[in-house]
């Protein structure tokens, strides 16, 4: 288990080191070769097993026609015996005639097939023989394997095993190679019936002929045994009785008819048996496998394997590069825009997901250009909303304006007018500069607001009420700073200045759900609706006069660009009814304030 | 870039690699594939007999051995029997001519050994019957065995008289002489008296009667088939009633044993003889070295031939 999930592992992190080329090719090779080695095996065993079925086919057939002619022979064998025993032998009285003449005539007629006919009776005792008439001195006949099977079974004829015929003396060919065909016969003596036993030797190589020019496919032999396994013919009989060469005649024997594989001194041989009728002789035909050709063809077919292989592996490179080329141009080009080029063409080409990708990347880049772009400008601006800030901080009108009622006011001995003025100046700067902060409490904007509205008051000589209010429920929440002065500046400057009658500025803050909300509100002169929408407008021209609404804008894209568009002025206004700025803030404690304060703009 | 090199490189190293396999495995069967047809050899038989009648089956188990190896064979006999230079120089004349094996029956193995360290142009050589120094093996049974165990079988039908023991060999042929000096020693040991005399063969057919006189013997042992078949003859031809002890499987000296004519004979399979000394010849022809062990023998009485094992080993098949 270890050592396969360390296998595992080990292809896991290959896997993870090769291009998407060596993966597809690897396990489209991988694939082919296991789907061409399994067709290879396949097929193999189909060719083996075709093979072996029609080696076994052959043999039948060879054995078929071995066995007609050898059925044919011995029952020739057979017709001769039973001329000799129904035309002969029936016919003669041996006391009147002799069997001789008429055996020497079927004798002379089939004398290439036989060797001798001979007829004894029950002690064994010879009756009549051709062509030789006198036996041996020491012939035992009675004794003989022949004579018992044929006074044994007196219904059938007996085929003996080859053998050496050892019955009469012959001087020209003493010991001749027969199998003897034996049976009891009734012999007639002086009108009487006795038993005997007539003996057909057929010459060994009348069978020796039927069997020894068949061939077998593949080098094969055929070979005749009885019923106990003993040999009756075999291509290399003499070398089986030296003992120079075994067969496995006597495993044969028990063979039913048919073809079987068997194992025989380490070779692997198919083995077809035909059983020989009426005889129970059995026709053995063998055919080696072709242990000797496996190499060659083992060879073949690795030689075809390996052209396949080479031919899958090739394709599949091919296949695989088609496939893996724009995925690797795709991902050259992604590599070159990480290293800052500019103007990389992103090809869309190959398949269709590929092709989608591609795009999804052209389109992926094309929208982070304009989002790089969209937010270039952005700091752009906030850079120059920020500045002029700045400017607005020291405004040198309105600081030379303050300073310049504050000397008219010594002189004039208005003393305690003048230290009102001072004291609300140097606390308005002291706000606007809050220690650098962007985020103050909403408390020290609106005293800002408060001082601010003190020192206008003073300079117009209180032709303006102002009214600056907080709900209870907007303690402790912080705002943007220097966002109310800009707006009572433009109150002043347009709603005020050359109003006729008493006016009023009311600042109010107060919460609207998660927002703040700052109301700046006049009675002064008002403006058209147009008029007001256009202060907002970022593409007005911008004109540096004192209130000429650029505070009032700037106002507005501080608070969207710090919080978003949701945030930022509403402007209500009606000519002659006056005019409603809305500011809208995002209620903040102290830990957003700061949380805003420290990572900027979300 | 640079891993789209490794890619192709590898790429290209498994091509080759597949592209050569298919190369080596379609071109390797025709380099190792050898000739299934093997050259035929020459095999020169040289016997030590003027002809080959008492060398029948032998000729049979040669001829197919020859026949499945792919030999040639040619039969040499000589025109004097056991004339050891006349086969000497059979012997070097055939290895002169480019015979590729020789098989020998050598009538004096001193000779034959002689001849083979002498010659420039020297072929494997198998012997039979008695081993040759620098020959490539022997076929022969074990001559001390034999000899003990046809003195035993001598003395199973013993009574009495004495054993003539018949020195065929002329003195030079070893098996002759230690298959004699085996039974030698068996009678000897049973205190039977026994007389040896050299003799020819040839001369066994008229000489026996005078041999057995001269040595006053009433049993007979011969340690060669020549002898064996030509003491036989002698013994019907002068119709002596001697028991006759042999050694030897041809036809004429089995139908005399059948006959009563040779009481008992030391036996082997002449055409496994004569299958394996080719045999043996053509693989050492070949460059194969084989072992070779004693031929097994037995000794057979006449109403043993027909045993069925007998059979077969004293008569082959082929018609």
């Amino acid at each position: 288990m270890h050592l396969i999930r360390r296998f595992t592992a080990r292809i896991a992190a290959g896997y993870r080191k090769m291009s998407i080329q060596m993966v597809i090719s690897l396990s489209f090779t991988a694939v082919a070769v296991a789907g061409i080695l399994l067709m290879g095996l396949s097929l193999f065993l189909r060719f083996s097993s075709t093979s072996q079925q029609m080696a076994a086919e052959s043999s039948q057939r060879v054995l078929a026609q071995v066995n007609l002619n050898l059925d044919s022979y011995l029952r020739r064998m057979m017709r001769i015996s039973d001329a000799v025993y129904y035309s002969i032998i029936k016919n003669v009285d041996l006391s009147e005639g002799s069997l001789a003449p008429a055996m020497n005539l079927l004798y002379e007629e089939n004398r290439d097939d036989l060797v001798s006919i001979a007829a004894f009776d029950s002690r064994g005792n010879l009756v009549a023989s051709v062509p030789l008439s006198s036996l041996k001195e020491d012939s035992r006949t009675k004794g003989s394997p022949w004579f018992r099977a044929a006074m044994g079974n007196m219904e059938n004829l007996h085929f003996s095993t080859p053998h050496v015929q050892n019955l009469f003396d012959d001087p020209d060919t003493p010991y001749r190679w027969v199998v003897s065909l034996s049976r009891h016969v009734q012999l007639t003596k002086d009108g009487n019936t006795e038993n005997g036993v007539l003996l057909v030797d057929m010459g060994f190589a009348g069978i020796e002929q039927v069997c020894q020019d068949v061939e077998l496919s593949g080098g094969g032999y055929l070979y005749v045994i009885d019923g106990d396994g003993e040999l009756i013919y075999h291509p290399g009989q003499q070398l089986i009785y030296a003992g120079l060469l075994e067969e496995n005649n006597l495993a044969a024997a028990s063979y039913p008819d048919g073809s079987r594989t068997e194992e025989f001194q380490n070779q692997r041989r198919q083995v077809t048996v035909k059983t020989v009728g009426y005889t129970g002789w059995k026709l053995v035909g063998v055919v080696p496998t072709q242990d000797s050709d496996i190499p060659e063809l083992f060879l073949f077919g690795l030689s075809l394997l390996l052209f396949f292989i080479f031919l899958m592996a090739f394709l599949n490179f091919r296949i695989s590069a088609y496939i893996s080329d724009p995925i690797r141009r795709l991902e050259q080009s992604i590599k070159e825009l990480e290293n800052g080029r500019e103007n990389v063409e992103i090809e869309e080409a190959g398949c269709y997901e590929v092709q989608r990708l591609s795009h999804a990347v052209r389109s992926m880049v094309s929208t982070m250009r304009h989002l790089m772009e969209d937010i270039i400008e952005q700091e752009g601006q906030k850079r120059r909303s920020e500045l002029e800030v700045l400017q607005s901080q020291i405004n040198p009108h309105f600081l030379y304006n303050t300073l310049d009622s504050v000397i008219w006011m010594t002189e004039s001995g208005r003393q305690d007018e003048a230290i009102r003025m001072v004291t609300s100046l140097a606390r308005l700067f002291r706000i606007a500069l809050s220690k650098g902060n962007s985020m103050i409490p909403l408390s020290d904007e609106l005293e800002h607001a408060r001082h601010y509205m003190t020192i206008q008051q003073i300079r117009y000589k209180n032709k303006f009420e102002t009214k600056i209010t907080a709900q209870p429920d907007t303690e402790g929440l912080y705002t943007l700073k220097l966002i109310v002065q800009p707006i009572l500046e433009n109150a002043i400057y347009h709603g005020m200045a050359s109003a006729e009658d008493e006016g009023l500025i009311s600042v109010t803050a107060y919460r609207d759900g998660d927002d703040l909300l700052i109301d700046v509100a006049d009675n002064g002169l008002g403006m058209r609706p147009e008029v007001a929408a256009s202060l907002l407008d970022e593409n007005r021209p911008a004109v540096h006069t004192s209130g000429s609404g650029i505070g009032v804008r700037n106002v507005h894209q501080r608070i969207r660009l710090t919080f978003g568009p949701a945030y930022g002025l509403t402007i209500f206004s009606e000519p002659d009814e006056g005019t409603l700025v809305r500011i809208r803030l995002p209620a903040l404690s102290q830990e957003e304030a700061s949380r805003y304060q420290q990572e900027g703009p979300s | 870039m640079k891993k789209k090199r490794k890619n192709d490189f590898i790429q290209l190293a498994v091509l080759v690699l597949l592209g050569l396999s298919v190369i080596l495995s379609i071109i390797l069967p025709q380099v190792t594939r050898q000739p299934k047809e093997p050259q035929i050899l020459s095999v020169s038989i040289l016997i030590r007999d003027t002809d080959s009648s008492l060398w029948t089956n032998t000729r049979l188990g040669m001829d197919q051995a020859a026949d499945e190896l792919g030999a040639e064979l040619r039969f040499l006999t000589l025109t004097t029997p056991d004339d050891a230079a006349e086969q000497g120089e059979l012997l070097r004349r055939e290895m002169e001519n480019g015979a590729d094996a020789a098989v020998i029956v050598p009538a004096d193995p001193d000779a034959i050994a002689s001849v083979l360290s002498s010659s420039a142009e020297v072929c494997p050589i198998v012997s039979m019957e008695s081993p040759v120094e620098g020959a490539s093996g022997t076929i022969f049974a074990d001559p001390v065995q034999l000899g003990t165990e046809l003195a035993q079988a001598l003395l199973a039908d013993w009574t009495s008289g004495r054993v003539l023991l018949l020195d065929s060999g002329g003195g030079v042929n070893h098996s002759i002489t230690a298959r004699l000096e085996a039974a030698r020693s068996v009678l000897e040991d049973a205190g039977v008296p026994v007389a040896e005399r050299a003799c020819q063969s040839a001369g066994l057919s008229t000489g026996l009667r005078s041999l057995l006189a001269e040595t006053g013997s009433q049993w007979v042992m011969a340690f060669d088939a020549p002898a064996t078949l030509r003491a036989a003859e002698g013994k019907e031809l002068e119709q002596l009633s001697v028991p006759l002890y042999g050694v030897g499987s041809p036809v004429e000296i089995i139908t005399r044993l059948e006959q009563g004519t040779i009481s008992a004979v030391a036996t082997w399979s002449d055409y496994a003889a004569g299958y394996l000394a080719v045999e043996h010849a053509v693989s050492a022809a070949r460059g194969k070295d084989r072992a070779t062990a004693p031929l097994s023998f037995s000794i057979l009485r006449g109403e043993d031939i027909y045993e069925p094992n007998n059979q077969k080993m004293l008569f082959p098949v082929a018609s």
